[in-house]
């Protein structure tokens, strides 16, 4: 099927690339003034006897030369141990694995119904374009999407939760939780007004990549060969120009599948729904270097892996790349 | 007997800045069983004459005019009528470039799509008259061609595939549009042979080409068409051998075995088209009268046309 | 609407744009920092917008915002297209082991992510307006460098390019007299969608926190609006501002990409009929 060669070097690539992000991470780590524990500790309290200072130090490897330091860093990161939050105090891989599934009850159900609709629309639109429907549906896109995202989230949160009251303003609970505990419905009800924002943007992305996509499609030789054949306009949409128009979604999909990880931080942030997105704003105002790293890591490490899994996908599915050449 | 004729067919694009009359006020007639061919160069109209009869111009092509075949005018026909006829009774082979074909579906699906849409067999059936015709055209294993894909195979093998497309509804008419184009030299002679042998016969042949070579190996009858119009026509042997169109010469000089003359200057742009003979420019022999007149076709001894005032 | 008309559209808009960035000290006085009224007013006659939660006019910040917000995202822009358009036309144009390394190098940095990268090199050095611009701007011409070779491939593979090389011409001015007009309207289509794309990144991340407490754009004028209980109150003046400024700039700048795109890919012109 796929080349064993070609995978290897996929994945030599990958890890070339996660091996890049350590060290621009180990680096900007280590080039802050101080030194990383030295701030930590100074996180923790002001007055710390230099004896302390020292012992941290030396348990954490920092009395090492730099390349020692170096791989030592690399063997962490590859362990699990990412470093510690100056502004909590955790460490970090703890705190972001635990953000982790708050981000994904939101992301999960946009990005999926994001793409479908998405798609279905896009390749609706592509298929009758240059219609009147169309046009102006892709203007009406063209605007949304120059609307910037969180922009969208305050408005539908003016509109929606202060004017019509129809959804809680933010936060994942209610105040009843104090007292009844936390409860699903509850959760979702919170969850709705982010889902549906999420489920919005991610579709206008989908709509313009696949619409795209079909009008290359219905340009082609082989549309008009199966009109020749006496195909009629259903079955050429089905038969035909659907299976080519997906190719290029696989790697856009791809992505937005490995993107989930992350959150988003516009709309997490907006409604205070506390994700990964939200926990990446709450670190930035914090200037929480080792947090921040944390996220970058996690974020490098889905993108690179999304990657490797598109060009996987994209071989499988399109008979005329099987053969492993690249380019 | 006419199998289809043609009337006063115009076909004019219409994009932003100019209107191109890319086929003007062409009269032809197909007789059935023989094979016709229309010559022409590059952007003469011959291909947009294939697609109209196949009811597959553009959106932004105006046409009018009457293509009659057995009692329907495939001009106004409606799109439900013209699938029926597409393929079944109707066929193309068509130029065959890279993405003639479904890159993502397999020959065999491909081959068999036509007889499964004008339902003439169930799905088992068609596979094996798949199978039996790829057979038929040259493939040494026909299932395992069927289960391919067209990239994996050569351009010779690819227009084969387009041939089969054509055929396996077993249709009355079938229009060729440069089915050698692109070819080596010793594929193209296969294709030839292969088209002699069984596409042409019982069935109506209307081929468009450039190269007179294949069309005096397959085409009982020729057209010649220039910038948009039927300039001559005749049995093959007659108006190769004694043209009457000063194109017609021209085209025939400039054959390697001719002598390679060129014709001097160049064919009109169909978006401005000049009053009179549209050949009189080049033409050696022009009239005074042939600049101003645009001249009419003339029937000359009951089996040749010929569009020019040197024979008024 | 017609797209020359869109097209007109966008440029006027983006022209007062302009106007109102290089003649803030002239419309807004008092800059955008002074207090100059009482926290919280609607708008009067002294302040269109009214007044955010300190005291200071809006409307002055909206002004003075204009030159900051612009300036990261034509800067970062311009940038990115310059960086991506020289690399991609040398490598493009020598090809060989300059042109592999290149390529190999832009394989392995790729897949990093900017949004997120630029965050922590914010938080590193220190978050000046010039300094975030000129990292957008490096960090997005990665993107671009593939683009541009391509079409620099197909062009220098041409004849006439063959020709000027056996005239004698040297390879800069091959680079610059033939190659490059010949790509520039890829590089124009470019820049304007860079320019909307990161400047809606820039205000994103201005929004999110990134620049410190006293550059004062449109980002940071709805972050406060926001964090300040402007959405729970429902102090419009205070939210809308910026937030229709930053659209106005935004779908101006697509309207313009808009009409180059159909200008530059004859595929959509042939399907608008």
């Amino acid at each position: 099927m796929i080349s064993g060669k070609y995978l290897l070097r996929r994945l030599g690539y990958s890890g070339a690339s996660f091996f890049v992000c350590i060290t621009i991470t180990f680096f900007l780590l280590h080039l802050m003034p101080g030194d990383y524990i030295t701030n930590y500790l100074l996180s923790l309290s002001n007055t710390i006897p230099q004896a302390t200072v020292d012992q941290f130090r030396h348990q954490f490897g920092l009395d090492l030369p730099i390349t020692d330091q170096y791989i030592l860093y690399i063997v962490n990161i590859l362990h699990g141990q990412w470093g510690y939050s100056y502004a909590y105090g955790q460490p970090v891989f703890s705190m972001i694995t635990e953000k982790l599934s708050w981000s994904l009850i939101i992301v999960v159900p946009a990005t999926v119904l994001g793409i479908l609709i998405g798609i279905i629309i896009g390749a609706w639109s592509g298929w009758k374009s240059g219609g009147k429907k169309d046009l102006a549906l892709f203007n009406i896109m063209i605007v949304i999407r120059a609307i910037p995202e969180f922009w969208w989230a305050i408005m539908a949160g003016l509109v929606f939760s202060f004017y019509l009251r129809w959804f809680p303003l933010g936060g994942f609970s209610s105040i009843s939780v104090l007292s009844s505990g936390l409860s699903i419905p509850d959760l979702l009800y919170h969850a709705i007004l982010p889902i549906a924002l999420m489920t919005f943007f991610i579709a206008t992305g989908n709509y313009y990549v696949m619409r795209n996509s079909m009008i290359a499609v219905i340009g082609e030789d082989y549309i008009t060969t199966a009109r020749a054949k006496g195909l009629d306009e259903r079955s050429i949409l089905w038969r035909h120009a659907l299976k080519n128009a997906l190719l290029p979604m696989v790697t856009i999909t791809t992505f937005q599948c490995a993107a989930i990880i992350m959150g988003n931080v516009f709309i997490e942030t907006v409604f205070s729904w506390p994700g990964i997105g939200f926990l990446t704003t709450e670190a930035l105002n914090n200037r929480d270097l080792p947090l921040l790293e944390g996220i970058f890591l996690l974020d490098s490490l889905m993108t690179i892996c999304a990657m490797l899994l598109a060009d996987i996908f994209s071989s499988i599915i399109d008979p005329r790349i099987r053969m492993g050449n690249d380019e | 007997m006419v199998l289809i004729h043609i009337a006063d067919l115009k076909v004019v694009f219409s994009t932003r800045s100019e209107k191109i009359r890319a086929v003007d006020t062409v009269d032809l007639t197909i007789n059935e069983g023989e094979t016709l061919g229309l010559i022409g160069e590059s952007g003469c109209g011959k291909t947009v004459m294939g697609m109209a009869m196949m009811g597959l111009l553009p959106v932004n092509a105006g046409i009018s005019g009457i293509i009659q075949y057995s009692g329907q005018d495939l001009v106004t026909a409606p799109e439900p009528v013209m699938q029926q006829i597409r393929g079944r009774d109707l066929a193309m082979i068509s130029q065959n470039s890279a993405n003639t074909l479904n890159p993502v579906m397999k020959i065999g699906d491909q081959i068999a799509e036509p007889l499964l849409v004008h339902r003439l067999y169930s799905a088992d059936e068609a596979k094996n008259e798949v199978i039996r015709l790829l057979g038929a055209l040259g493939f040494e294993d026909p299932v395992q061609a069927s289960g391919r894909y067209p990239h994996e195979f050569s351009g010779g093998m690819r227009e084969r595939v387009l041939i089969a497309l054509a055929l396996i509804c077993n249709p009355r008419v079938i229009i060729a549009d440069e089915p050698t184009s692109g070819l080596d030299a010793q594929v193209k002679i296969q294709i030839l042979h292969l088209i002699k042998e069984k596409v042409t016969g019982n069935r109506t042949l209307f081929l468009i080409t450039h190269d007179l070579g294949t069309a005096s190996f397959l085409c009982t009858r020729l057209a010649v068409m220039y910038a948009g119009e039927i300039v001559e026509t005749g049995p093959t042997k007659d108006v190769l051998s004694q043209p009457f169109h000063p194109y017609t010469q021209g085209l025939l000089a400039s054959l390697p075995s001719a002598g390679l003359h060129t014709i001097p200057g160049v064919s009109p742009s169909p978006s401005s088209l000049p009053v009179g003979c549209r050949f009189s420019e080049r033409c050696t022999a022009a009239l005074k009268r042939c600049r101003n007149e645009h001249p009419p076709m003339k029937e000359i001894g009951g089996t040749r046309q010929v569009r020019c005032f040197l024979y008024a | 609407m017609s797209r020359r008309a869109i097209l007109w559209v966008g440029i006027v808009v983006l022209f007062i744009y302009i106007v109102i960035a290089i003649a803030a000290p002239l419309i807004a006085p008092q800059g955008p920092n002074a207090i100059t009224g009482k926290p919280l007013q609607p708008p009067d006659n002294n302040h269109p917008f009214g007044t955010n939660q300190v005291g200071q006019d809006i409307f002055s910040q909206l002004v003075f915002g204009t030159r900051i917000t612009l300036l990261y995202g034509f800067f970062a822009a311009f940038l990115a297209v310059v960086i991506s358009t020289s690399v991609g036309i040398v490598i493009g144009y020598y090809g060989g082991i300059i042109d592999e390394i290149v390529c190999r190098v832009i394989d392995v940095v790729m897949p990093i992510p900017m949004f997120v990268l630029l965050i922590v090199l914010t938080t590193f050095f220190s978050p000046g307006v010039v300094q975030v611009s000129l990292l957008m701007g490096l960090l997005s011409s990665i993107q671009g460098i593939r683009v541009m070779r391509s079409q620099v491939l197909a062009v220098a593979r041409t004849n006439f390019v063959e020709g000027a090389r056996a005239i004698g011409a040297s390879d800069f001015r091959i680079m610059s007299r033939h190659i490059l007009p010949n790509v520039s309207s890829l590089v124009m289509v470019k820049f304007v969608s860079s320019s909307q794309q990161l400047l809606l990144m820039g205000v994103g991340l201005s929004f999110i926190g990134m620049w410190d407490t006293t550059t004062v754009d449109w980002g940071t004028m709805i972050q406060n609006a926001y964090s300040q209980g402007g959405m729970a109150l429902g102090l419009w003046w205070w939210i809308l501002p910026p937030g229709i400024a930053v659209i106005g700039i935004s779908v101006a700048l697509g309207m313009i990409g808009y009409s180059f795109e159909e200008k530059f890919n004859p595929r959509v012109a042939v399907n608008r009929l």
